[in-house]
Formats: C-alpha cells, structure tokens, sequence
C-alpha cells in the first residue's frame, strides 16, 4: 500500500512539472541561466568580441568610481523614485476613491483612466515629445517658450509626469479593487459614530488598505528603479545627463559605447538589484511595523 | 504502461522542440529549399544548365547590412542578384539587420553566429578589427589584383589597421553647406561658392536672418551640438580632435577653443540657431522648410529633400574654409568580412563584386551615396550634378575621417556636452572644451 501511494505522489508531482514545463523551461533559460550569467560577468572584463576574463571585484571599484554614476544615474534615479512614487500612490489612491463613488460616468472614467495603461510607452513618450515641443501644445496653451524637453532643468520632470499619468491608471484599478473589498459595514458604522466624509477615508479607508498601500508602493518603487524606454525614446539620458538614470546607464556602457563594457554593466546591474531589495525589505519593514499587525 | 507511454510521447515532443531551438542559423544546409530566397532559385536552375558533368559544390555566404531605406535595399538586392547569376556557385543569404545594428552584429559575434559579409562604420569598426573579429583583406586583394590604389586614398586608410586593410569602403558622405537660393535672392545675395570663408558665412547668416515673425523665425545658419558637424570647424581653425595616434584628445587646444567660439556666436549673435530652438530634431527638415538658410548636411540630404521638400531650391557647395583652410568629415561604411567565415575566398568574391566599379556606378547614379572607387571621379553623373559632385569633391580637402579612436561615443558625447553648456549655460568656450577633454582623458584609463 505504501509504495503504491509513493508512487502516486511521485507519478502527481511529475504530471505537475510536465504541465508547467513549458513555463518552466522558458523561466530556467531566460531568467535564471541569463541572471545567473548576468552575475558571472560582472567579475569579468568583457566586451563582446573576446572571450570574458576574470577581473573580480574591478568592474564593482570601477562602477562605484564613475563620475556619471556616481554624480547623475544614482541621485537622479533616487530622485525619480522619491517624487514619482508619493505623487502616484496618492493620486491613484484618489481616483480610486472617486471612482468608488455612485458617480455618473463612473464606468466612461474609469476606462480614460485605465487607458494610458494600456498604450504601449513608446507611443506615450513620442505623444510627449510633441506636446512639449517648444511650439508644442502644451507651450500654446500655457503661454510660455520653454523648451521642456531639451532644458536640463525641466527634462526630468516631464518624464516624470509621464510617468505618473501612465501607471496612475494600473494602480488605481488595483486600489479599485481593495477599496472594494473593505466591508460597508464598517462605514455605517463610523456614519452612526457621526464620522465625516474626510475622516471615513483617513481613518477607515487608508489602515484598511495598508496591505494594498503596500503592494502598490513596492511595485512603484521597482519600477520607477528601472525607468529606461521613456528616457530611451524621449531624451537618450540628455541634455546634459540630466536624465542619465541606472538603467539607462547600464545600457550605455554595455551596448552604446565605442567600447563595450559588458562586465562592467553587468556590475551595475547587480548593484541595482541590491539597492532594489534594500528598499523592499526597508519599506516592508516600515510599512508592516507601523500596522501593528493589523492584516486582513 | 499506458501512463509511461504517455509520458514518453511528452518527453519526445519535448526533445524535439528543444533541438529545434538549439539548432543556430550557421548550420549551412544547402539542400534545404525552404530557407532559400526567391533570387535564388533563379540562380539554382542557372547551375543545372551551366555544370552538367561535374555538379557544383554550392557554398553560403550570410551578407548583413542595416537597412537605411527601402530603395537602399532594393538596389543591394539587385546587385546580389546580378552577383547570383554571374556565380552560380556561391550562394548569397541576404540578411538586413533592423534596429540597433551595431548591438544586433556584436552579440552574434559573441554567440559565433555573425554574417559572413557586414557592413563596419567608421566609427567603430577598429574595435572588431583590433580584437580579431575582422579578416584582414590584403592578401584576397592580391589575389584577384584589387589594389589599394584604386579607392580615394582618405577612405582606404580609414579602414587600415597596423598596416593592414580590414574593409572595403563601399560608399562615403562629407559634408556640404547646403544653403536656399529663394532666400539667398530674397537677401539679394550671390550664391555661395567653393571660394568662401568663415567671413562670408558669418556676413550671409546676418543677412539672411529674419526674426520679423516670431512664430515663423529664418536663421542665417544652423549650429547643431553635433559632434557629426561641429569637427569640421576645428579642423577649418588648423586644430584636430584627437592626436594622431588617437592617445590624447586635442579638444582643448587654442585652435578647437576658437572654433567653439566662432560657433557658438552664431546663436549669441542671434543669425544662427540650434534645431532644438526651433523644435526640430534635424536641422534638415529646418533646412527644407526654408527655416535654416544654411546648414552643413551630408549627401544624405539630397533625397530627403527630393521627398519631402520638392519645391525647396537649393544648392550645394564645400564648407567655407576657415583660418586654417579647408576641413570636413568623411562618414564612411565598408564590407568587412569576418574572421571567423569558412568561406573566405566566397566572400571576397561578393565583396569585390559589390565594390566593382560597375557596382560602384549603379550605386552613385541611384543617387544615394558616392562611390569610393577614384575611376569614378570624372563620371558623368557627377558633372551633371554639381550637387554631389561639391560632396564628393570634399572628401579631397581637408577631410577627415569621423572617427576618435576607442573612446569614439565618449568624445562624442563629451563634445556635444561642451557645446550644450555653452549654448544652454552660457559657459565660456575655454572652460566647455577643457571640461571636455579632461572628460576624455578620464575615459581613456
């Protein structure tokens, strides 16, 4: 009896593994062999052409002494993390809420809001560049001659509006969806208690939320970590580096350069990975801490 | 059993896919029809016909170029046809590369799977050649009596390394001030000519801007922060980019700080403008719209005029020479052959055809590029068209390769830094352009 049920859960898991095989293998020769060779080559000297050599650590001492990392892709990508991820956590936040509301056209605003989402990035850089040409839309309306994407004041951040105004429309869906999990009872009972408008969403609505809050804000920051196709299309790290961030940094010194620095970049790119889970467990840390525990 | 069988049968399908995946495109099958072009079947009923006794040993060259426009591709493929008939034993895989061609032709070579036969840039092809991923050429040359001699010497040399020759140019561009003649004779200007001098151009600009309607300005000349354009003027000012073993950068020297200064002081003095001032990235379209008098373009603008601004009228002559005489760029591709090909001797064969003199003329009269092959020089073509004849003539007068050695993007991109300083932060020439070079210096340890 015994052997048989052996076999059973032996036969069970290998019927498993053949169902998701096809994931499986794709997952084990595209991420993993190339992540793992991605960590190889950043103790290497490489550029492409000769076979790699080992150099340990001098790609890392290299990559910590670089001017342009060190002076422009590192505070710029922090900076853009800082501002981009506060400004659409919260106004996702706020749409969500208005659209969690009996509002007319609820279902027409959700969709235009949704619908940046869904446009591939490329298009919404190209759609920018134009708006924020120095006679672009955006300088009409408003009156003024400057040129938004070629000023090394201003370029930074109309990348970051983009970037708000595209995953705002994501995050709000999914705030959508946590909002609406919270029981309305709650809310009667916090209306009986005389609990205002204001005070319902931050009293009732934001702890609630937290494990949402907290998802929503470790994919910002991930993703605001590894901003590169909007910098890409609309202003290849210019005017002046003022948009230089990490990954666009990584790209430069493994495919753009005259000469080829792939372990090097490889280097950078495990260094990015740490800071990325350095910051995850601060926030969990942080997030969670102040809950007290209180997960739903 | 009945589960086993099952089981098997996964497991086979498995291995299957997985070894169709595995198999790389170097793998020549060349009795496989199905990978094989339109041209090609052509060409395999021409060896029916041609070796009936002894049955020709086919051999497959992978050839790979950008694709810059669908008419540059279309004459490449006729070539390669022509090429097809006249040797049906080599058997030509046309492979254009889109997108980022530098990036897609260096990870083949990392993964061993590149082209026999592709295009290098000026620009950056002594990297493949100086870690052996080139063939060098000479003794193929030899042996089918190619010579040296036979292409614009600036051009050959640019593709010599250590005594070496690792790529045939195939066509070049330099520069030529291109300017408007509407708004030369609403200026009541005479025409430019090859005898002009940064003086004349300065005076011209002047008098060719007009900022009378602010949403429609008209700048006398277009001064991009563009290390394609703005070497020309140093080298116009006696100074270089780099020393001459590309060991240093020279960006600092009086000759390149005086250059920066006379064009930056088109902007400052409000008769030239950058493209971005005028919401443009190219100074070409600026150029057609008849917003930019002037502008220093490559050949390239020829066409894109003929498209898109046919009603444009203008000219073309050699850039104005400066303090220092004449100056300009050469922008230059080759066929490089790889050094890894198992079919040297085919390849050669194609590259030679391609850079025939006969091929050579197809190309210059489709009007796209000019020909590095010298014998052309006197053509027909090029008398009557004194467009790109001022093109091609640059490439004897003081030009240039567009090339500054291994650290070519740093340079690159640390020139357009200086200028942009000095044009968007009002830095002094002297402070952009040592910035500049102890930016270089830094990037050559």
């Amino acid at each position: 009896m015994r052997t048989r049920t052996d076999r059973r859960k032996w036969v069970d898991a290998l019927n498993g593994y053949l169902f998701i095989s096809p994931w499986l293998i794709i997952f084990i020769i595209f991420s993993l062999i190339s992540l793992g060779y991605a960590v190889y080559l950043s103790f290497t000297e490489y550029n492409l052409l000769r076979p790699p050599r080992w150099w340990g650590l001098e790609g890392y001492q290299r990559v910590l002494e670089d001017e342009l990392f060190i002076a422009k892709a590192l505070p710029n990508t922090f900076k853009y993390v800082l501002i981009v991820v506060p400004i659409q956590t919260f106004l996702s936040l706020v749409l969500a809420f208005a659209m969690d509301q009996n509002l007319r056209f609820q279902r027409f605003f959700r969709t235009i809001f949704y619908l940046p989402s869904v446009t591939s990035s490329v298009v919404i850089s190209l759609i920018f560049i134009w708006l924020f040409a120095p006679q672009g839309i955006f300088n009409q309306i408003t009156g003024l001659t400057v040129n938004w994407l070629d000023d090394p004041r201003t370029a930074f951040y109309v990348i970051m509006g983009m970037n708000i105004f595209t995953t705002s429309g994501t995050l709000m869906l999914i705030f959508l969806a946590g909002l609406q999990d919270i029981p309305l009872a709650v809310y009667e009972a916090a209306e009986i208690d005389g609990a205002n408008g204001l005070q319902k969403f931050f009293y009732i609505t934001v702890p609630m939320l937290r494990p949402v809050i907290f998802f929503v804000v470790t994919v910002g920051v991930i993703g605001c970590f590894q901003v590169f196709d909007q910098i890409f299309v609309m202003t290849n790290g210019g005017p002046l580096d003022s948009t230089t961030t990490i990954t666009y940094l990584i790209y430069k010194w493994a495919f753009r350069d005259t000469r080829i620095q792939m372990g090097q970049a490889s280097a950078l790119a495990v260094i990015l990975t740490l800071i990325i889970l350095a910051v995850t467990l601060l926030q969990r840390r942080v997030i969670e801490g102040s809950g007290s525990g209180a997960e739903r | 059993m009945n589960r086993l069988f099952k089981f098997l049968l996964v497991l086979t399908v498995l291995t299957l896919s997985l070894s169709a995946c595995g198999q790389t495109a170097t793998q020549s099958q060349p009795t496989e029809p199905q990978t094989v072009r339109e041209t090609v079947t052509v060409k395999e009923t021409v060896t029916v016909k041609e070796t009936v006794v002894v049955p020709a040993e086919k051999v497959t060259v992978r050839l790979s170029g950008w694709a810059s426009s669908p008419a540059e591709t279309a004459l490449l493929e006729s070539l390669l046809y022509k090429f097809s008939v006249e040797n049906p034993d080599i058997l030509v895989k046309y492979e254009p590369i889109t997108g980022d061609y530098k990036q897609v032709l260096l990870t083949s070579i990392a993964s061993g799977t590149e082209p026999d036969i592709f295009y290098v840039d000026i620009f950056w092809w002594l990297e493949l050649a100086a870690n052996d991923a080139l063939l060098p050429l000479d003794d193929l040359m030899k042996a089918s009596g190619v010579s040296r001699s036979d292409f614009i010497p600036a051009l050959i040399d640019a593709f010599t390394y250590e005594g070496k020759t690792y790529g045939i140019p195939k066509d070049f561009n330099t520069l030529g001030m291109f300017y408007n003649k509407d708004l030369f004779d609403a200026a009541g200007l005479a025409y430019p000519t090859d005898d002009w001098t940064w003086d004349d151009l300065r005076d011209a600009a002047a008098k060719l801007t007009d900022l009378s309607n602010p949403n429609r300005p008209v700048y006398g000349f277009c001064t991009p922060p563009d290390p394609g354009r703005f070497p020309v003027f140093v080298f116009q000012n006696g100074g270089t980019v780099m020393n001459s073993d590309f060991t240093d950068t020279t960006l600092d020297s009086e000759a390149a700080v005086k250059a920066a200064e006379f064009y930056a002081s088109f902007r400052t003095n409000q008769i030239g403008a950058l493209p971005s001032d005028l919401g443009e990235g190219w100074q070409g379209t600026l150029f057609g719209k008849g917003q930019c008098a002037m502008v220093y373009e490559g050949g390239w603008l020829i066409p894109y005029l003929r498209d898109q601004f046919p009603n444009t009228k203008y000219g073309v002559v050699m850039p104005p020479a400066g303090p220092g005489g004449e100056g300009n760029l050469i922008f230059t591709v080759a066929w490089g052959i790889s050094a890894n090909t198992k079919n040297a001797e085919a390849a050669w064969k194609v590259v030679n055809f391609l850079t025939s003199e006969a091929s050579q003329k197809a190309v210059l009269e489709s009007g796209f590029a000019l020909p590095s092959r010298q014998a052309l020089q006197n053509s027909d073509y090029l008398k009557n068209n004194p467009n790109s004849a001022a093109i091609f003539n640059g490439s004897f007068f003081g030009a240039k390769p567009f090339f500054w050695g291994s650290v070519g993007s740093d340079v690159n991109d640390q020139m357009s830094k200086a200028l942009e300083r000095m044009f968007k932060e009002n830095q002094p020439a002297s402070e952009a352009m040592k910035q500049a070079a102890e930016a270089i210096r830094k990037a050559m340890r």
